[in-house]
């Protein structure tokens, strides 16, 4: 498999299930500027993260510039083992990337 | 470029679109849903967003509990956690008050997740970290200071 800009981590323990993620993105403000040349390095950021388990949005997320570099995100919903977690990303810039695993499974 | 502007145009006419049927219904709700996060995102103060939001009545409680460290020593990475006990929470708000970009995130709780949300933001210098609720119709509010001792944009 292609290396995923998507590391994401999930943990079932008491009919909760844990889902942690941590994406690699530069998350530009389009505030900063290029120490060398003065330019403005133009925003680069994640819009919009969704969360789904078994096909359903369990949490989505608006993002905006002010989120830190390779973002982190944390959170629980009721669940089980086997239940299959979706999270896709999309930036500003139009890209997106996607990941799904099931709950339980490494 | 081009594309991108056209699509922002179109989100704010659409925007403007709610605004004129939401004003028929009488109920300023209706608009507060349909703010998208990109508007937000460009907004330049907590006040804007607020309302924005229709947010700008939002009480105070002490039901959001915000988990932030009182100094961070890197204001580019500052985890924040937010967990709301108010039942039936649907949206949790975060805000950085002195970004020059105070929105910073909001969450939209699906059914079965849990009102609490840990994640990592930027803060330029300190600032207040402002977490606004939506539970039914209403809002509540709560804030927490946090002391950057270095920079996180660019610095």
């Amino acid at each position: 498999m292609a290396k995923s800009t998507i590391k994401l981590r999930t943990k079932e323990k008491g009919g909760k299930v844990q889902v942690k993620a941590l994406i690699t993105h530069p998350m530009e403000t389009g505030l900063r500027k290029d120490k060398k040349t003065g330019d403005k390095i133009p925003a680069h950021y994640i819009t919009e993260v969704k969360v789904e388990a078994n096909g359903k949005t369990v949490l989505t997320a608006d993002w905006s510039g002010s989120v830190s570099k390779n973002p982190f995100i944390s959170f629980n919903y009721a669940g089980s083992k086997g239940d299959k977690v979706k999270l896709t990303w999309t930036d500003n810039m139009g890209k997106s990337d996607s990941i799904e695993k099931e709950v339980g499974k490494k | 470029m081009k594309r991108r502007s056209f699509l922002k145009s179109t989100l704010v006419a659409s925007a403007a679109g709610v605004a004129v049927t939401s004003g028929i219904l009488g109920s300023s709700n209706v608009f507060a849903a349909s703010v998208v996060g990109a508007d937000l995102a460009k907004a330049k103060s907590v006040d804007e967003i607020l309302t924005m939001l229709g947010a700008a009545d939002a009480a105070e409680s002490d039901k959001i509990k915000i988990k932030a460290p009182e100094i961070a020593e890197n204001g580019a990475v500052v985890p924040v956690g937010i967990t709301s006990e108010i039942e039936g929470t649907t949206e949790i708000i975060s805000l950085t008050a002195a970004n020059p970009t105070p929105f910073a995130a909001r969450y939209m709780i699906g059914e079965g997740a849990e009102a609490a949300v840990k994640s990592r933001f930027k803060m330029g210098m300190t600032t207040d970290v402002i977490a606004i609720v939506k539970a039914g119709d209403k809002f509540y509010t709560a804030k927490t200071n946090v002391k950057v001792t270095k920079g996180g944009c660019g610095g």
